[in-house]
């Protein structure tokens, strides 16, 4: 019972985790994109308190960050996708009942196409024999 | 297992989704990037940005919800084992069958010799 509650507790903070994960992640991208943009805007010379070189220096470096968060947080999307499918293909269990019962029915129908064709051939070998056995009854070998 | 193929398809159009969102982010970027920037062209893109982006939340909080209505936890304990073994059984009768008869059939050839 306890076990039980545990892999339920462990399952819904998997997924939760994958909620927090998408958010995160989301989030990053709109946040740092926005951020780019704002960066993009050229500054007054009133409005900085740096070097025009080198507030120029600090946004480039700013925005190559901005882009690779942009970039891991996209990638991050695609990692979190790939767990999904791999949670969706062992957890699916109507899926999985689903593809069960088709491989059943698949292997039931083979193997009784099999036995019918083993039957079949059971009987043209009786059938065989039985002339044979006549055969030899009434021949000179006997 | 067509609801399965059907999700894992979703899957990978929001995967798709991302690579587009991401596309639209750096062409939207590129366009700030020039010399005489189109506004409407930088929206746009934006705004583009930001719906695929939309669509890829939603696409995945579909998926997590659905997860969560149909996973237990636990490992899935059955399987078509039983059956696969039936059906090796049945293969091995018809060799066992087919090898008597080439044996049957090599007597029959030696002895018409």
């Amino acid at each position: 019972m306890s076990q039980q509650k545990t892999l339920s507790q462990n399952k819904e903070a998997l997924l939760k985790s994958y909620n927090k994960r998408m958010k995160d992640d989301i989030k990053s991208m709109v946040d740092n994109f926005i951020e780019i943009i704002k960066l993009a805007r050229v500054p007054q010379d009133e409005d900085s308190q740096v070097l025009r070189p080198l507030q120029n220096n600090q946004d480039q470096y700013e925005m190559h960050v901005r882009a690779c968060n942009v970039v891991r947080a996209g990638e991050c999307l695609m990692k979190l996708i790939s767990d999904i499918k791999q949670y969706l293909v062992l957890n699916d269990f109507p899926s999985i009942n689903e593809a069960i019962s088709q491989n059943t029915r698949f292997d039931k129908n083979m193997q009784n196409e099999c036995d019918s064709r083993l039957c079949l051939l059971r009987d043209d070998v009786a059938s065989e024999l039985y002339e044979l056995e006549e055969e030899y009854y009434s021949s000179a070998y006997k | 297992m067509a609801a399965l193929t059907q999700r894992l398809k979703e899957l990978d159009d929001i995967e798709r989704d991302i690579t587009t969102a991401m596309q639209s982010a750096g062409q939207a970027i590129l366009e700030l990037s020039k010399d005489k920037p189109s506004l409407k062209q930088v929206e746009s893109q934006t705004s583009n940005f930001v719906k695929t982006l939309e669509n890829v939340e939603n696409g995945l909080t579909k998926h997590i919800t659905y997860l969560t209505q149909v996973s237990t936890g636990q490992a899935h304990e059955g399987s078509s084992y039983a059956s696969q073994k039936d059906l090796s059984m049945a293969w091995h009768r018809i060799h066992h069958a087919r090898a008597r008869l080439m044996e049957l059939e090599r007597l029959k050839n030696k002895h018409m010799q």
